[in-house]
C-alpha cells in the first residue's frame, strides 16, 4: 500500500517526464493545463495516484490541435517491443537517399496523423512503405525507431521531485537562470561545506533561483537539528527550487531567509531597519508588499510605522510605548533570529553571488567558527583567481583550493558504448577553504 | 570521536587532521602509544617541521595554530573529504569528486537507509554516513574479512556505530541477506562483477523502489550492469565520468613586446629589439598531470513494484554474461542523455 505521502497531492510541485524531457509543475488545481513541446496536456486524474504512475495521453477531440486528456496505464510500451522487424541488411552500401524511399506522401502522412489511434500503427504504415527500411542494419533500425518513438512517444510519467531532478531540469532549461551550476559541482559544495543534519550552516544567494538553498536544506534533512541562514539581497529569496522540494513545513522553517543588509544591521547595529526617516518609509513600504504576499502578516499602516515601534525590544530609540503595539512583521523575527544563530558562529559558509565573492566573502567569514570550511561557487574563474589570491595572505584561511569539474554522459548499447555525442563544457569554479583561528 | 558531532576542543581519542602548508595527517590523540617493545611511550608525531607532542593537542581548539620545532601547522577536525584524503589505505579509495555525485545521484537525505558493497578503506562510508544520520543507516559489505573486521572497528573508534552496520559477507555469492529484503532506499556497488549482483540489488530495494549505482572502472562492467538492470526493469539509467582539476593561481608578469613603432622610420636613436614592458596577470594555470580516468557511474531507478515492467519475471537469467550482439530483442539498455 502506497502511503499518503506517495500519493500526488493537489498543491505539490510535481515533474511530469516524457522519454527523457522533464518538466516541473505546480499542481495547484485538479485540472491544470500544461504544455508539454507543443502539446497541451489536462492533467485531470494524476491527483491521489500514486507516484510514478504512468498514463497514455489520449487526444480530445481533434488531433490536430494536440490537446490530450490522461488515462492511467500499467505500462508505457515502447515501439520496439510492438512493431517486429524481420529482416536487416548488412550494412548501407544499397542504400542511396534519394528522396524517394518514403512512398507515402507528406499530407497523407499527417492524415495518418491525425486517423491512427496508435504511434505504432504510424510507424508501422511508415515502415511498410518504405523501400529502403528493411536493407538498413540492424543498428540503423533501432536508430530509426527510437527516433520515430521520440515523435510519437505517447506516455508521461508522473515523479516526485527531488534535488537530483529539480538540478536537471533547471540547468536543462536556462543554466544561466542558476549561475551555471551544473549537478557536479552542487553536490561537491555540499561535501565540501560538510553540510549534514547538525549545526548552523550559512549561505549568501543571490542568483541560483533557491537551488543551492534546497541542496543544503536536503542535506540538513527533515526532523533534524540543523539549521540554515539563507542571506540574500533584495526583498524577497529566490525561492523556486527550495519550494519545488516539497519540504514539510518543520523542515522548511529551519531555513530563515534574510535580507543581508537588514540582518547585517541587526547584528551589528541592534535594529534592522536604517535610522534616517526616509529610509525608514522606503524600507517598510518594500517590507509591507514582501510580507502581504508571502506571510499574509498584517502590517501596520504606514504613517504608524516609524522604527520604535516594530522594535521595541533592541537597542534603538524608543518613543511611542503608550499606544497599541502593532504586530510585528515575520521578517523582523527572523532578523533578530539569524543574528543570534551568526553570533554563535556558524559551521559552514557558502557563497553563490552574481556580485563580485570579495566583499561578501570578508564580511562573512567572521561568522564562521574556526576550523569550519567555506565554499565560494561561481560560473567564471577570474573573481575566484583574484579572491584566491588576497586569501592567500591572510592568517585565518588555510587549504585553498580552485577546482574545476569535468563531466561526461556515456550512451550504453551492446556493441555500441560511446560518449554522448554532446557535452557540457561549463561546470563553473569552486574555491574552497577551512577558516582558521 | 571526532568523526561525531561538530566539535569546539580536541579531546583525547579524537582524530585531528594536522595541515602543514599543503600537506595533510590524521594523528590519533593519545597522550602515550605502545612502542616497539610494548611500553607506554610518549606519543610523538614527527612532521616534515619537526616533531609535535601529540598530548598538547588535547584541550586546544579546532582550526587554532599549532607550534612544532621547526615551525607551525593548524588542527582541523576532520571530514569526510579530509578523512579521504589522510586515511589508511587498504583498498584503492573513491575521492570526494565521484562520492559527491554517488551521494547526489542515490538520493540521499537524512534518513535513508543505504547499502553498500565493498567497504573497502571506507572512504565512501563515512560520506555515507554524514549524509544519512541521524535517523538513516549504512549497511556495509566487504567479502574480505579482516577489512570488514577494521572497518568495524574503525566506526566504533570514530562514534559512528549507531549510523552504520559493516559485516563479512560475499553479496554477490549470499546477496545482502534475509533482513535487508525490501528494506533499502538505494544501493551502491563497487565490485568487479557488479552485474552479477543486480538481482540482489532488486530484492534489497523497498517496494516503493529506490536508486541505484555502481562504480566500474572499466566500459565492458558498465555494459554487462546496463543489460542487467534493463532486465530486471529499472529505468532511467544513465552513465557519466566526472573528473576533477585543481587551478594553480599565480600572479603572472609577461613581458610586452612592442613592434608597432618599425612602421615608420625612427628619428631617434635606435630603439631597443627587446620587451619594453611588463605587464601583470591573475591567472589559473591547468595542471599538466591530471587524474585522466577513475570510474564510470551507472546509475538507475527502480520504479516502485507497481510500475515495474512485467517482463523481468521471464528472464531468470541472473549471470547475463554474454552480451547479445545484435542488439536485438529485449537485452537493449536504454539511451539516456544527462
Amino acid at each position: 500500500m502506497p502511503m499518503a505521502n506517495d500519493l500526488i497531492k493537489i498543491g505539490d510541485y510535481i515533474v511530469i517526464q516524457k522519454q527523457n524531457y522533464r518538466k516541473l509543475h505546480k499542481l495547484n488545481k485538479p485540472n491544470s493545463t500544461i504544455m508539454l513541446g507543443r502539446d497541451s496536456i489536462n492533467l485531470t486524474g494524476i491527483a491521489c495516484c500514486p507516484y510514478y504512475s504512468i498514463f497514455k495521453m489520449i487526444s480530445s477531440g481533434n488531433k490536430k490541435n494536440k490537446e490530450y486528456n490522461l488515462e492511467l496505464t500499467d505500462i508505457a510500451v515502447n515501439l520496439k517491443d510492438e512493431i517486429d522487424v524481420k529482416i536487416s541488411g548488412n550494412d548501407n552500401r544499397n542504400i542511396v537517399d534519394d528522396g524517394r524511399s518514403q512512398k507515402l506522401t507528406a499530407s497523407e502522412i499527417e492524415n495518418l496523423k491525425v486517423d491512427a489511434y496508435r504511434a505504432s500503427d504510424i510507424v508501422e504504415t511508415l515502415i511498410t512503405n518504405s523501400s529502403t527500411f528493411h536493407n538498413k542494419t540492424e543498428y540503423s533500425q533501432d536508430k530509426y525507431l527510437k527516433k520515430k518513438e521520440k515523435k510519437y512517444f505517447e506516455y508521461i510519467q508522473i515523479l516526485r521531485p527531488n534535488l537530483r531532478i529539480i538540478a536537471e531540469i533547471m540547468y536543462k532549461l536556462d543554466a544561466n537562470k542558476i549561475q551555471g551550476i551544473r549537478v557536479d559541482t552542487l553536490s561537491q559544495v555540499i561535501s565540501f561545506a560538510n553540510v549534514y543534519s547538525e549545526g548552523v550552516h550559512l549561505l549568501y544567494d543571490s542568483g541560483s533561483n533557491g537551488l543551492m538553498a534546497a541542496a543544503l536544506l536536503s542535506a540538513i534533512g527533515s526532523g533534524t537539528s540543523g539549521k540554515l541562514v539563507h542571506m540574500h539581497p533584495g526583498n524577497m529569496s529566490q525561492k523556486q527550487a527550495l519550494l519545488a522540494m516539497n519540504f514539510e513545513g518543520e523542515h522548511l522553517n529551519r531555513c530563515i531567509s534574510v535580507n543581508v543588509y537588514s540582518v547585517l544591521r541587526q547584528f551589528h547595529q541592534g535594529c534592522d531597519t536604517n535610522n534616517t526617516s526616509s529610509e525608514v518609509i522606503e524600507n517598510s513600504l518594500k517590507r509591507k508588499n514582501d510580507e502581504v504576499i508571502d506571510h499574509k502578516v498584517k502590517i501596520p499602516r504606514l504613517e504608524n510605522d516609524v522604527i520604535s515601534e516594530i522594535v521595541p525590544n533592541v537597542d534603538c530609540d524608543s518613543s511611542e510605548q503608550t499606544q497599541p503595539e502593532p504586530k510585528k512583521p515575520k521578517w523582523h523575527f527572523d532578523n533578530i533570529a539569524a543574528s543570534e544563530l551568526i553570533r554563535d558562529k556558524v559551521d559552514s559558509l557558502v557563497i553563490t553571488c552574481k556580485e563580485d565573492p570579495q566583499n561578501i566573502f570578508k564580511e562573512l567569514m567572521e561568522f564562521v567558527k574556526p576550523g569550519r570550511p567555506f565554499v565560494i561557487y561561481y560560473p567564471v574563474a577570474e573573481p575566484l583567481q583574484q579572491l584566491y589570491l588576497t586569501l592567500r595572505s591572510y592568517s585565518n584561511v588555510a587549504a585553498l583550493r580552485l577546482i574545476n569539474n569535468w563531466m561526461r554522459n556515456y550512451q550504453v548499447l551492446p556493441e555500441r558504448t560511446h560518449p554522448e555525442v554532446m557535452m557540457n563544457g561549463s561546470s563553473g569554479f569552486l574555491l574552497t577553504g577551512y577558516i582558521l583561528k | 570521536m571526532s568523526f561525531r558531532n561538530y566539535k569546539d576542543k580536541i579531546d583525547e581519542g579524537d582524530t585531528v587532521i594536522l595541515y602543514l602548508s599543503n600537506n595533510l595527517y590524521a594523528i590519533d590523540v593519545r597522550p602515550e602509544i605502545k612502542s616497539k617493545k610494548g611500553d607506554l611511550v610518549e606519543n610523538v608525531f614527527q612532521t616534515p617541521f619537526g616533531a609535535l607532542k601529540v598530548r598538547n593537542l588535547i584541550g586546544t581548539e579546532y582550526g587554532s595554530k599549532v607550534e612544532l620545532s621547526k615551525g607551525w601547522g593548524h588542527v582541523l577536525q576532520p571530514t569526510p573529504e579530509l578523512w579521504s584524503l589522510t586515511l589508511p589505505h587498504r583498498t584503492q579509495i573513491i575521492y570526494t569528486p565521484d562520492i559527491s555525485m554517488i551521494l547526489l545521484q542515490l538520493d540521499l537525505v537524512p534518513g535513508s537507509v543505504v547499502i553498500e558493497a565493498g567497504t573497502g578503506s571506507g572512504s565512501l562510508t563515512h560520506a555515507l554516513i554524514r549524509r544519512v544520520r541521524p535517523h538513516g543507516h549504512v549497511f556495509t559489505f566487504d567479502f574480505h574479512e579482516h577489512r570488514a573486521n577494521v572497518a568495524r572497528k574503525e566506526f566504533e573508534e570514530h562514534g559512528l556505530s549507531d549510523f552504520v552496520t559493516a559485516q563479512h559477507r560475499d553479496v554477490l555469492e549470499e546477496g545482502f541477506g534475509e533482513n535487508l529484503k525490501g528494506k533499502a532506499d538505494a544501493v551502491f556497488l563497487d565490485l568487479p562483477s557488479p552485474w552479477i549482483g543486480v538481482p540482489h540489488v532488486l530484492d534489497a530495494l523497498k517496494a516503493k523502489g529506490g536508486r541505484f549505482c555502481s562504480f566500474s572502472p572499466c566500459i565492458e562492467q558498465v555494459q554487462r550492469t546496463c543489460l542487467a538492470l534493463e532486465r530486471q526493469g529499472f529505468q532511467e539509467l544513465t552513465t557519466m565520468e566526472v573528473l576533477q582539476s585543481e587551478l594553480k593561481v599565480t600572479r603572472r608578469t609577461v613581458p610586452v613586446r612592442d613592434l608597432s613603432f618599425l612602421k615608420h622610420k625612427s628619428s631617434e636613436s635606435p630603439v631597443e629589439e627587446k620587451p619594453s614592458s611588463e605587464t601583470s596577470y591573475v591567472v589559473g594555470a591547468w595542471p599538466t598531470s591530471t587524474p585522466g580516468h577513475t570510474g564510470y557511474l551507472t546509475v538507475a531507478t527502480l520504479p516502485p513494484v507497481f510500475a515495474r515492467k512485467k517482463t523481468q519475471e521471464t528472464e531468470q537469467n541472473n549471470q547475463c554474461a554474454d552480451i547479445d550482439p545484435s542488439g536485438n530483442g529485449s537485452a537493449m539498455a536504454v539511451e539516456e542523455t544527462g
